[in-house]
């Protein structure tokens, strides 16, 4: 393995651990709701202006700025599914009887509304957020990486983590997975799933929210920066399984390495649509993914 | 003469055998009940039957032609219409809409369907509900829509799979009178039930399953006194 | 046993007569749209109302295949681009006349349709969405990409009909017309009763004898090859085709016109295309906040106004009627 293909190799990891971040909230959505939130992309806006301007504006330093992007993006998913998630519960009156297409209409007109609210606002220019460090240039081996983009990564790295272990190990962790696999089972179980659909939702916000801060020095604030993430989120959750947070973590690092090097050695112009063109092969051919369950088809 | 002839149909799941071996002839005009414990083969055999599921050896022959492998759209134009045991009605369609889809489906054209569709509502005293849509109604009523669906246009066999499970008992007295008035005037059913007064009341002739295989296939009274049937039900205690 | 009544059980409404109240609600629309030229000559907004009948085609087109099939695709727009770079390309590269270019782009639109629709055949809800919206973010990209036979951004030329723009309003107007007595003659027959149904419980269609493969099927060509008809009409009257009629915002704009209108309508998409792209373009001389207001009403509508517009109307039409 050559020099360049080392440093595709690991620059195709960090992003992936990137996309980790956005995708494992998306996946937990749709296990315990069994919706695509179509609004994901804009969590991740939500936090990369947050640090930014958190940091710029009022010159809180980056490593306060951080979790409140964090929070800030929590409070977001909360407020959507206090405000917007309803009628999914409901019974025949409401949506309840066409949940899935109630769920696709209304987070794409949430991610319509907060995309254009934030351009008026605050207005369409690109605010570039402070990186963590300012080294521009670290060498590792054959690998060149910023300073920023490092320890992003480790900091990114040590977020999945420990979310994996709350996942797996947490109370609230093991009463959103019980609710995933059978809601009205957990329910009379005496879980309170409504609060586990909230805790799942500012998990999502939060950690979409963070990888948007954690990325804004390179991937500036803008209003419609949230599209290409979720594009890749939504990508990620039906490779790795919808509702596998392993099956995410797994195919974000493939997707990264992937991109990587499709970028170089197939084609440059078409490298968004490579993950695209998989999305399409695994829904058409293997929709429950690498990781997930069957049962995803009429 | 035989309506439905069903030979060696095995079916398995990974390592699960669902139905093993299963053969029976169901001749025109029968009522049979098919009884057995949970888990013992029932439901898959009625989707097998339907074209929910594909056996994986065997043969069934309706009207001495095969329909293994046929669609549940095609069994339904062969005259195989099955009843789930979880009500299935297309519930943002009103009552008469639903029944007006299993009429055109069928071959009847609007006018025809219309009016068989308001006998069935009469008979099966559901004139109060309905102007709702089938989602508006009651569990009970639901069940009842559904079993008119099944007859808008009368099946060569109808597969009901448990119709009285957790009913009304006033709905299961709609139903039973329904169901005894079609077979007097010829209609072919198989009838899955738990429910052993039913079965006993309506059905002349009974098969029951345990773990897959058919263990008995005879006269209701012979098949309710068996010892293997007792068995299967009491789980291996008999005396 | 009981007697049979033939007549319908009071208060009964059947999707037959549902649709034909709304048929001719619709019409009602139809002839006020007919009769605004006569009020209005400003070419800018009579351009305006023709980019909104653009959308009414494609939304009620939408509509047919979410409302009624219940399958929603996030693909609208791309048939619409896909029929106007039918057009535009068979203009340009061999220089078939408009006319005939927009009878291909039906035809190819179609196809392309039927063969989406077969794929995702198996697919439901998020998935189907997801299918759809990466074919239609793939599709965007090869417009953007295949710079040597698209120009890609810089967007393909296309001739423009020898007519004015009075004329163009009246025939898009004809056409969505005309598209709108088809899509009532679909819904009010058998058609009608089975896409509805295959939206409520396609198992419980199957077992009725609905031909679900067929009629999913047809329900996609038919929703792609109108789209791809709106795409090509359009590309004629601007006289140019970019990537960006495929974007996903402008399927967002199609599945709020038809939500906010009343899915499952026949009258709601049709008139909310009006009102939303009309109110969006008078928001935009008022201070631009057009795109915020009406993703907000999207999100409002859906959330405490299923049944849109169409649905308030109803309402609003039996509450006067018991005064």
């Amino acid at each position: 393995m050559s020099a360049i293909d080392v440093d595709l190799a690991v620059n195709g990891f960090i992003t992936g651990l990137f996309y980790a971040l956005m995708a494992i909230g998306l996946s937990l959505i749709f296990g315990i709701l069994k919706i695509v939130n179509f609004a994901h992309g804009e969590f991740y806006m939500v936090g990369a202006y947050a640090y930014t301007l958190v940091a710029l504006a009022f010159g809180v330093p980056v490593w306060v700025a951080l979790p409140i992007a964090f929070l800030v993006g929590a409070l977001v998913g909360w407020a959507t599914e206090r405000t917007l998630m309803r009628p999914l519960y409901a019974g025949y009156t409401s949506w309840g009887l066409m949940r899935d297409e109630y769920a696709v209409i209304v987070t794409f007109g949430l991610s319509l509304f907060l995309i254009n609210l934030v351009d008026k606002v605050i207005g369409p220019y690109a605010y570039r957020g402070p990186p963590l460090v300012e080294t521009s240039r670290v060498v590792l081996g054959p690998v060149l990486i910023s300073g920023h983009r490092l320890l992003a990564a480790g900091i990114a790295i040590a977020v999945i983590l420990v979310t994996a272990a709350l996942i797996k190990w947490s109370f609230w962790g093991q009463q959103i997975r019980a609710v995933s696999q059978n809601r009205l089972g957990a329910s009379l179980a005496g879980i309170d799933t409504a609060k586990a659909s909230a805790i799942v939702f500012m998990l999502s916000g939060g950690l979409a929210a963070f990888a948007g801060a954690l990325l804004s020095p390179v991937i500036n604030a803008s209003p419609d920066v949230g599209i290409f993430p979720a594009v890749k989120s939504y990508i990620i959750v039906v490779l790795g399984g919808m509702g596998s947070v392993p099956g995410a973590i797994v195919a974000s690092l493939l997707l990264g390495v992937i991109e990587s090097f499709g970028a170089v050695y197939l084609s440059y112009q078409y490298r968004d649509a490579f993950g695209l063109i998989l999305l399409m092969l695994f829904l058409l051919f293997r929709p429950q993914g690498l990781f997930g369950e069957k049962g995803r088809e009429v | 003469m035989t309506l439905l002839s069903v030979n060696g149909v095995t079916k398995r799941y990974g390592g699960l055998t669902a139905v093993d071996d299963v053969s029976f002839d169901i001749m025109a005009s029968e009522l049979v009940g098919l009884i057995g414990p949970n888990g013992s083969g029932k439901t898959t055999l009625l989707n097998i039957l339907s074209g929910l599921a594909t056996a994986d050896a065997g043969e069934i022959l309706l009207d001495d032609t095969p329909c293994h492998g046929l669609t549940p759209e095609q069994l339904a134009h062969r005259g195989v219409m099955r009843m789930f045991q979880l009500t299935r009605v297309f519930r943002r369609m009103n009552v008469i809409d639903n029944l007006l889809v299993a009429g055109r489906a069928l071959g009847l054209d609007h006018g025809e369907a219309l009016t068989r569709a308001h006998a069935l509502i009469s008979e099966l005293r559901l004139d109060a509900v309905a102007a709702l849509d089938a989602g508006q109604l009651s569990g009970g009523q639901m069940k009842l829509l559904e079993f008119g669906v099944c007859f808008m246009v009368p099946p060569r066999i109808a597969l009901l799979d448990e119709p009285f499970a957790a009913v009304h008992p006033t709905m299961k007295e709609i139903m039973g009178a329904f169901i005894r008035a079609r077979h007097a005037k010829g209609q072919t059913f198989i009838l899955v039930s738990h429910d052993m007064p039913v079965v006993v009341e309506l059905c002349p002739r009974a098969i029951c399953m345990n773990a897959g295989a058919v263990v008995i296939d005879a006269p209701t009274r012979e098949v309710l006194n068996d010892a293997r049937v007792i068995e299967a039900y009491l789980g291996g205690h008999a005396a | 046993m009981t007697q049979a009544s033939p007549a319908p059980a009071a208060g009964a409404q059947l999707t037959t007569t549902k649709t034909t109240v709304e048929f001719r609600a619709a019409l009602v629309a139809m002839a006020i749209v007919a009769l605004i030229p006569l009020g209005v000559s400003n070419p800018y907004w009579l351009g305006v109302l023709i980019v909104s009948m653009y959308f009414a085609i494609l939304a009620g087109g939408w509509n047919l295949l979410a409302g009624y099939a219940g399958q929603f695709s996030l693909a609208p727009a791309t048939f619409a681009m896909i029929g106007a770079y039918t057009t535009g390309l068979l203009g340009t590269y061999y220089n078939v006349p408009p006319l005939l270019g927009i009878a291909a782009a039906i035809v190819v639109s179609g196809l392309v349709g039927l063969v989406l629709g077969r794929a995702v055949l198996r697919l439901v809800g998020p998935y189907l969405a997801l299918t759809t919206l990466s074919f239609a973010e793939i599709m965007r990209l090869v417009a953007s990409n295949t710079i040597d036979i698209t120009r890609g951004d810089l967007g393909l030329g296309v001739a423009g009909l020898p007519i004015g723009r009075l004329a163009w309003y009246y025939l898009f107007l004809a056409v969505l017309v005309v598209l709108l007595i088809l899509f009532y003659l679909l819904l009010r027959s058998k058609a009608g009763l089975f896409l509805q149904a295959i939206r409520d419980d396609e198992v419980a269609a199957r077992r009725a004898g609905v031909d679900v493969v067929f009629w999913k099927t047809a329900a996609f060509t038919l929703s792609a090859a109108a789209s791809g008809l709106a795409g090509a009409l359009y590309a004629h009257f601007a006289e140019l085709v970019t990537p960006e009629l495929g974007l996903i915002a402008q399927t967002g704009l199609i599945l709020s016109m038809a939500v906010i209108g009343g899915m499952g309508t026949l009258a709601g998409p049709l008139v909310a295309a009006f009102l939303v792209y009309v109110l969006s373009e008078w928001l935009r001389d008022v201070g631009g906040y057009q795109l915020v207001v009406f993703a907000a009403l999207v999100v409002i509508f859906a959330r405490f106004f299923r049944e849109g517009l169409w649905g308030l109307a109803k309402a609003a039409v039996r509450r006067w009627r018991q005064a």
